[in-house]
């Protein structure tokens, strides 16, 4: 992979530019997005939840962690298809195309975490040190994304309707996760199988992380570690042994 | 001389199913009502040919007779079903000009864009830079996006960054084609050139009298087979014959 370093980073800026059109004010619509979904949500649920401390930025941090997986599983499962003419007309690792969306959607997030981070500051009168271990907590999530890319975007070649699945699975994920509700509000008796849901563990680390300054307790980063290195091997796995028909079957 | 392509003995396979399925839902319906039947097409039984360094090889042939697909694997876009081919040296194929081209963005972006595909890096292609555009003849139309070329020009500036990033192999489809009879004579002169300077091309063509300049040696494919193979010429003579 490392010999085609300049071939990734030029994809990715291509994938970056043609997301905000190649220009500045681009990335500023796609911040607003996030923020007005957060905006909405915390009008229709501030009745309900609005009694949890910093209810509103816990809302922004778990849409925020939220929008990267939807966005970069959902971009990354058309990554192989949309880009055929790369896979059927020249060689290049097919791993690429997708690492390279991944990596853009990587990079989005990114600027909206740095944007974050003032408002954090600004609403709850301190940003705790364990800010710093964001990096970490962000890299296995974008290896764990990359893995589901990898497994949607090969099967995705094979089953054009995938899209449609996706989109209802992911849909039912973002209610089983605890992004508008707080996860004290879950039943005691359902709190396993909560956990036992990635993006929950990935979200309340985010949580952790940026908000409350509390380190993660060992079990969580255990549980994310192995779910980005269990997709991961099983996305490359299944990408391999699918993509020797890529070029017949597009 | 050395060889740089040594194919193998390979074999190509096409499932060919009566019902393509091509989602879950097909899929399970077919499960249920049991719809297993496909054909199977060999597209490639048993070639196996080497190629020198420095040498032009054609492969010839009819439409359907396997050319496109040997190519493809010799491009490493199709893996083989059986036999295996070994090449040493750096390939670019142009099975099609101008593969990762965006649209919205410039001439110049796109150039490094496409060479970055074809395996240059980006201090390689500041040195071609200037070359690649005064060959295409598009110097005044750098900064242009690519959406507002014509088509001749779209293809022009492919086929320059293509000629420039060649390295030690060349594998090409009909993509000569391109440009007026000046910009061809150009082309024609830039693949003599590659020949001098020990490159080697395998070009797949149905213009024979391109063949006929370009090659030393040829293959002549029919229905996934060998027929003939060796001097051009006789190859040529032979495909003739058996189309009349």
């Amino acid at each position: 992979m490392w010999r085609y370093r300049e071939l990734i980073r030029n994809l990715t800026i291509v994938d970056l530019k043609n997301r905000y059109q190649n220009t500045f004010l681009g990335f500023f619509w796609s911040l607003l997005s996030p923020l007005l979904l957060t905006g909405v949500l915390y009008f229709v649920f501030r009745h309900l939840f609005g009694q949890e401390q910093y209810f509103a930025i816990n809302l922004l941090v778990g849409i925020m962690a939220w929008r990267l997986f939807a966005i970069g599983t959902f971009s990354s499962l058309g990554a192989i298809v949309s880009k055929s003419g790369l896979v059927t007309k020249v060689y290049i690792p097919r791993q690429i195309l997708v690492l390279s969306n991944v990596l853009a959607n990587l990079i989005s997030s990114l600027l909206e975490f740095t944007v974050l981070l003032p408002i954090i500051f600004i609403l709850t009168g301190h940003l705790p040190a364990t800010v710093l271990l964001f990096p970490l907590i962000h890299f296995v999530y974008f290896w764990f994304i990359f893995g589901v890319g990898l497994l949607l975007s090969s099967l995705y070649v094979y089953f054009r309707d995938l899209n449609q699945i996706w989109e209802v699975l992911t849909n039912v994920l973002f209610f089983c996760s605890p992004i508008i509700y707080p996860l004290a509000i879950v039943p005691a008796y359902l709190i396993p199988y909560y956990l036992f849901n990635p993006i929950t563990q990935f979200i309340e680390i985010y949580r952790d992380l940026v908000i409350t300054g509390s380190l993660p307790s060992l079990y969580s980063i255990v549980s994310v570690i192995t779910a980005g290195i269990v997709l991961y091997f099983a996305g490359n796995f299944v990408f391999n042994k699918l993509q020797r028909r890529f070029a017949e079957e597009i | 001389m050395e060889n740089v392509i040594i194919v193998n003995n390979i074999s190509k396979k096409f499932y060919i199913p009566h019902e393509k399925k091509i989602t879950v839902f097909q899929n399970i319906v077919g499960l249920m009502k049991r719809q297993f039947d496909y054909e199977e097409f060999w597209a490639l039984k048993n070639i196996g040919f080497e190629v020198k360094r420095g040498e032009a090889f054609g492969i010839i042939g009819r439409n359907g007779s396997g050319k496109s697909t040997l190519l493809k694997i010799l491009a490493k876009v199709l893996y083989p079903d059986s036999g295996s081919i070994t090449l040493s040296g750096k390939i670019a194929s142009f099975l099609e000009l101008g593969v990762g081209f965006q649209p919205e963005l410039t001439a110049q972006e796109n150039v490094y864009i496409y060479s970055s595909i074809l395996g240059l890096s980006h201090k390689q292609v500041d040195k071609i830079y200037d070359e690649i555009f005064n060959f295409a003849e598009l110097k005044k139309f750098e900064n242009m996006k690519l959406k507002n070329f014509s088509s001749g020009m779209y293809m022009r500036l492919a086929f320059s960054t293509a000629l420039y990033a060649v390295p030690d192999i060349l594998l090409t489809d009909e993509v000569f084609a391109v440009g007026d009879e000046s910009f061809q004579k150009k082309c024609q002169n830039k693949i003599n050139e590659f020949k001098t300077k020990g490159k080697t091309i395998v070009f797949v063509s149905h213009n024979l009298v391109m063949v006929k300049q370009v090659c030393q040696r040829s293959l002549l494919l029919n229905e996934g087979q060998i027929i003939t193979m060796g001097n051009t010429e006789k190859v040529i003579n032979d495909y003739l014959a058996m189309l009349h």
